[in-house]
């Protein structure tokens, strides 16, 4: 069991974002989570990777516990997380961003005295290409397009090679051809690491769903199964359709 | 030619009056006579000495006061010495008391006190070996001075000794008092005196009560005094150490009470001059450090309202150019505002680094330019309606300007709060507070409402600039003095809430004055930097955070 | 291209400073005075590297650098106000006779040998920066928050050091030194070796500092300026970054304070008034934040100026500073080097054009190849 999480409740001014009481990841497994907007996803993957501290709960990565732990912590245990917006290092270069993500020792005096080796080079290639940046290198992070970002930002997880990503809107502002592109990064990079995605095109669900689908509404797991269990399921269409949103309509 | 016929006609006058008056009153007239126009120093001597030899009476005293503080006058022929001081323009003037022939306040054509310069006086010369005749009076005799401040001093400093001359002269001087505080003084020097020559541990154990109720400024001091004294019967001893001890935590109290109040008071200035800068912050992401000039432009706006006044409208009530000077003030910083909002600020708007050394540049220019036009140091006239204090009690009195500013902050947030919560553009500017774009899309006008604020936030600096001419001078810098301090109140208060701004400049307000109290000013201040810096650890986010989403933006 | 001209650059720089400069002085062109002048200003170039470290670089806006600047000069100045005090036979320096002192403080002491003084001069400083930021960073205070509270820091300590009891000479400061090391103060041979130990002395800093930000350190650094959440979710311990650059730039604001004042001959807590400390910043600003070349050009104009100014027309200085402020910041973002940056890339332009055959280039032309331009110089 790569995650375990058991009744996680945390609430902002009063409101109850988020009350879960269990929730589990294999290794190696994609999930995909979706819900309504504020339906507490995203709140979900920022307790994860220690960015807001849960009121209640417990979380067992790979079996020990990360509440208290702050996000370097969590990140050195093995969790990467890549946000909703685009945050990458945008004055520096491609290469420099994902040289600074590489796992190495990343205290102040090996940063001092970090020589870049040639093995080390090919590894920043190698992941650049397979998530097709290999072409801009040299060009600043901040001069990229949306869907450069998008990806940059998911080579930075990877390549601190954690065991868990936490994914959050991959395909938000991408055309249909590098939402595509994506999905297939996903699935691939769910061969190596256990993978959590947030996401609300459906489209896309249905690409990269290769195992298990979770449904959270108003801060609580509604379903979890199969995508066309979770695709029939009335309760979900009825939660979807409440809110006007009519993408599973039409699938 | 002139002067010496009539100084023969003195000393003949003089000589018929020492030889012929018997009765006691002629001989005090006459006496006073000799010494105010001498025959030849012997003779003031003399009369000097018949004078304070003679039985107590308040009008003697009166006159051997003014000889004994070198304040003899003369006036229209008439000997007169100065009462109270006042401060008029540029002099001060003096209450003149006559002394000889009869004793009265002089009035002027209109019925009122005669207010007069010392220079439209004639000064006595007496000699000082003349005044060392008055020597034995001399430790008390200030008790007949005419000026109050004076005889409460005089008051203070009689000492309990069996002097008989001042026992006797003690109730005069109490009987014709009129000054509160003076007949405190006096009282409580009276209690002490008889507390002195008391017989029985019974009549003491009364005085020292009356010593307390009383209350005076040295009724401690004197009831321990007593209370060493050698001889005291053991039992009123103890009771007199007892009583002050009392006072001493009753003084103490008051003591804290002041200090509250002055923080309240430092309190209210800083929410002036933060609440600008937090809506300000909030609203558009400046960090404006000119905003302690828009308090130096209220200032100065204040001072030109007087000189208005004062010089062209020639207004003699002081209180009408206050009473302008506050929306005045306000508007004057106001409209400053809205002009560099326009020229500089708005181009900056959501970049507070670049903002803040922009508006440092701002307020440099500013401070030049008021050094350029005013000079280095003006000061505002105190208007007569918030000069004096309330006496709460004897040792408590909270100055009236001081109230006023509490007050006008009160009045302020009250509006403020109002304008926000009550009106379309509060609304208007809550919404662009917390969504720019969002509210650009629905149609409000945010250039409209970023000025607007910036004209509130400006223009209740310059509202405190006014009235910080109440309690200080005007300077061109002054407002660099402020604008550190306020700034850590919207920082601890946390950005963009009222209430913070609001909790957090009157517990900056009162921690610096309590600090201050218990060490020196300097280590107050930096002591509530330390305490900020350490609460900043458990609230980096100030006293009322966001959570959640809205945290985020 | 933009690699050799600046190369060009800093050599014509270091020639004019350590041999231009003191061969005029040695032909009787230079005065000493002007000499000493520039030494002090290389002094401020010295502490504007740290600023632009901590700010141009990290994002960290700093404004208590004339404090740690000042540390610097007082531990050097107690050191040669001793010095003085024992060429002319006192037992106690001046100030301390005027305030009855009985002995010496316990925590003058040390400053008796030239070493120690030295290492304390570097010492104190640090020590002061790790702690301030430790608490400072531990809270991720940051941003404005991080500007305010530093400001208020050296305001409290300017209150501070101007107080009697503070032992440190109050309002006066420390002044009439005489020697250092055995050499008279007020020689022109020392005064000369005093400049050229500062310009040696910008050098090592500059040549370390660029070093420093070439390294992974200093992009980790620019990396917390662009996204500081997620240089710590890629496992870096940002308040450790932070303190390090903190300490850094304390260190060298300390070192340029401790050259600075044998060449001035007084110290006194003006110099970390608030005001210095926003016109250090303005140095940066002015000269191009997050260039090294910037923070020393901006440091040696800002101060070139004030010379010029306040011997011209003394009153006007706040102006010329108040507007040079606003303009900086409202027009020259990236300050005097962008500028130069900006205009030598439009030259290029032209020239290309002229070169390719182009009659004469629109101003179309430029203004199209000009964002280009511009920013693929800035990526260097």
């Amino acid at each position: 069991m790569l995650l375990e999480v058991n009744n996680l409740s945390v609430s902002f001014g009063g409101v109850q974002a988020l009350n879960l009481s269990h929730f589990q990841l294999e290794d190696k497994e994609l999930r995909v989570v979706i819900g309504p907007n504020g339906a507490g996803k995203s709140t979900f993957m920022d307790i994860l990777c220690g960015k807001t501290k849960p009121d209640t709960g417990e979380i067992l990565f790979n079996g020990k516990a990360t509440n208290g732990l702050t996000e370097v912590e969590i990140a050195e245990l093995g969790i990467g997380r890549k946000f909703q917006k685009p945050s990458v290092f945008s004055s520096l270069t491609v290469f420099e961003n994902m040289t600074l993500a590489a796992r190495m020792k990343k205290d102040v005096f090996s940063s001092l005295f970090f020589r870049m080796t040639p093995a080390f080079k090919k590894r920043i290639v190698a992941v650049a290409e397979r998530v097709g940046l290999a072409g801009v290198l040299d060009k600043q992070a901040g001069a990229l397009s949306h869907g450069q970002k998008q990806w940059l930002e998911i080579a930075i997880v990877v390549l601190q090679d954690p065991k868990l990503l936490l994914i959050d809107e991959p395909a938000a502002g991408m055309s249909d051809r590098e939402t595509e592109r994506t999905g297939e990064l996903l699935l691939e990079l769910s061969k190596e690491h256990g993978v959590i995605v947030i996401e609300h095109d459906m489209h896309f669900v249905r690409q990269i769903a290769n195992n298990r689908v979770s449904v959270l509404v108003n801060g609580k797991l509604l379903m979890e199964g199969a995508f066309e269990e979770v695709r029939n399921d009335q309760r979900v269409i009825d939660c979807y359709l409440g809110r006007a949103n009519a993408q599973l309509e039409k699938l | 030619m002139n002067t010496g016929i009539r100084l023969i006609l003195c000393l003949l006058l003089s000589f018929l009056w020492l030889g012929t008056a018997y009765a006691s009153d002629d001989k005090v007239g006459s006496c006073m006579q000799q010494v105010l126009y001498p025959q030849n120093d012997e003779m003031r001597a003399q009369a000097l000495s018949a004078l304070a030899s003679l039985k107590p009476s308040s009008s003697v005293l009166r006159f051997l006061e003014a000889v004994n503080s070198n304040s003899l006058y003369l006036y229209k022929d008439k000997a007169v010495t100065l009462g109270s001081k006042k401060r008029n323009g540029a002099e001060d003037v003096y209450l003149i008391y006559q002394l000889y022939p009869e004793q009265m306040v002089l009035l002027d054509a209109d019925a009122q006190p005669l207010m007069l310069p010392v220079t439209a006086l004639q000064q006595v010369q007496i000699s000082r070996p003349h005044r060392l005749l008055l020597a034995p009076l001399s430790s008390w005799i200030g008790i007949f001075s005419m000026d109050p401040q004076k005889r409460t001093m005089a008051y203070g400093q009689v000492r309990a000794v069996s002097d008989t001359m001042l026992i006797n002269a003690l109730p005069l001087a109490l009987e014709n008092e009129t000054d509160a505080s003076a007949l405190r003084a006096g009282k409580e020097a009276w209690y002490a005196l008889r507390l002195n020559n008391a017989a029985s541990a019974q009549t003491a154990k009364l005085l020292i009560d009356s010593l307390e109720t009383n209350g005076g400024d040295n009724a401690t001091a004197r009831l321990r005094a007593y209370a060493k004294k050698a001889g005291v019967p053991q039992e009123a001893a103890v009771y007199a150490s007892a009583k002050a001890d009392k006072l001493d935590n009753h003084y103490a109290w008051l003591q804290r009470v002041q200090h509250l109040f002055s923080g309240i008071s430092l309190g209210s200035i800083l929410i002036l001059v933060s609440l600008g800068l937090a809506i300000v912050y909030g609203l558009a992401g400046i960090i404006n450090m000119a905003h302690g000039e828009f308090l130096m432009i209220g200032a100065y706006a204040t001072y030109c309202t007087e000189m208005l006044f004062s010089n062209v409208l020639h207004v003699q009530n002081s209180n009408w150019f206050f009473i302008t000077a506050l929306p005045v003030s306000f508007i004057a910083a106001g409209l400053m505002g809205l002009f560099l909002e326009w020229l500089i600020i708005r181009r900056l708007y959501a970049r507070p680094l670049e903002s803040l050394l922009a508006t440092w540049g701002v307020s440099l220019v500013l401070i030049q330019t008021a050094r350029t036009i005013f000079g280095d140091l003006t000061a505002v006239k105190l208007p007569d309606m918030l000069a004096g204090g309330w006496q709460v009690s004897p040792h408590l009195v909270l100055p009236y300007n001081r109230i006023f500013i509490i007050l006008l902050t009160i009045v302020v947030v009250v509006a403020l709060y109002g304008m926000l919560f009550r009106t379309r553009i509060g609304m208007q500017i809550r919404a662009v507070t917390q969504n720019r774009s969002m509210s650009a899309c629905l149609g409000i006008d945010t250039r409209r409402v970023d000025a607007f604020t910036f004209f509130i936030g400006a223009g209740l600096a310059g509202l405190a600039g006014c009235a910080m001419t109440l309690i200080g001078n005007v300077v061109p810098d002054m407002g660099q003095t402020y604008i550190v301090d306020s700034f850590l109140v919207v920082v601890t208060g946390g950005v963009g809430k009222l209430i913070g701004t609001i909790t957090a400049g009157l517990g900056i307000g009162i921690f610096s004055k309590v600090l201050e109290a218990l060490f020196q000013a300097v280590y107050g201040k930096v002591l509530i930097l330390l305490l900020i810096m350490i609460y900043m650890q458990f609230k980096p986010r100030g006293l009322f955070p966001d959570k959640g989403r809205i945290a985020e933006e | 291209m933009p690699d050799k001209s600046s190369k060009l650059v800093t050599l014509l720089f270091v020639l004019f400073f350590a041999i231009v400069l003191p061969a005029g002085h040695l032909m009787g062109i230079v005065s000493i005075n002007t000499i000493s002048l520039w030494g002090r200003y290389c002094c401020f170039a010295i502490a504007a590297l740290g600023i632009d470290l901590i700010w141009g670089y990290t994002g960290i806006m700093s404004m208590c650098q004339a404090f740690f600047f000042c540390l610097g000069g007082y531990c050097m100045g107690m050191h040669l106000l001793l010095k003085a005090t024992a060429l002319q036979g006192q037992e106690l320096p001046d100030f301390m006779v005027w305030n009855n002192f009985s002995s010496l403080p316990a925590f003058w002491q040390p400053f008796h040998g030239f070493v120690p003084a030295v290492v304390l001069a570097l010492l104190v400083p640090a020590v002061i920066a790790f702690v301030i930021g430790f608490f400072v960073f531990r809270s991720r205070i940051k941003g404005v928050y991080m500007a305010i509270i530093t400001q208020a820091f050296a305001l409290g300590m300017y209150l501070l050091f101007l107080r009697n009891e503070t032992k440190l000479g109050g309002t006066n400061g420390l002044t009439n030194f005489k020697a250092v090391l055995g050499f008279d103060l007020s020689s022109s041979n020392t005064k000369l070796a005093l400049y050229f130990a500062t310009v040696a002395m910008l050098c090592i800093s500059y040549i370390l500092c660029r070093k420093m930000m070439a390294s992974k350190f200093g992009k980790v650094l620019q990396a917390i300026r662009d996204s500081e959440p997620r240089v710590g979710y890629t496992a870096y311990r940002v308040l450790n970054y932070k303190l390090a650059v903190f300490v850094v730039a304390a260190v060298l604001a300390g070192l340029a304070g401790m050259l600075y004042v044998p060449q001035t001959g007084i110290i006194t807590p003006g110099r970390m008034s608030v005001t210095s400390s926003v016109e250090m910043l303005m140095w940066v600003a002015l000269g191009g934040r997050g260039k090294l070349k910037g923070a020393i050009i901006g440091a040696l104009l800002v101060n070139c100026l004030y010379s010029l100014c306040t011997s011209l027309f003394p009153e006007g200085w706040l102006f010329v500073l108040g507007v040079l402020y606003i303009l900086t910041v409202l027009y020259f973002d990236k300050g005097f080097t962008g500028l130069f940056d900006k205009f030598a890339a439009l030259l290029r332009s032209r020239r290309k054009a002229v070169v390719e055959g182009v009659p004469s280039p629109h101003a179309e032309n430029t203004r199209v190849s000009h964002p280009a331009m511009a920013r693929s110089s800035e990526g260097n």
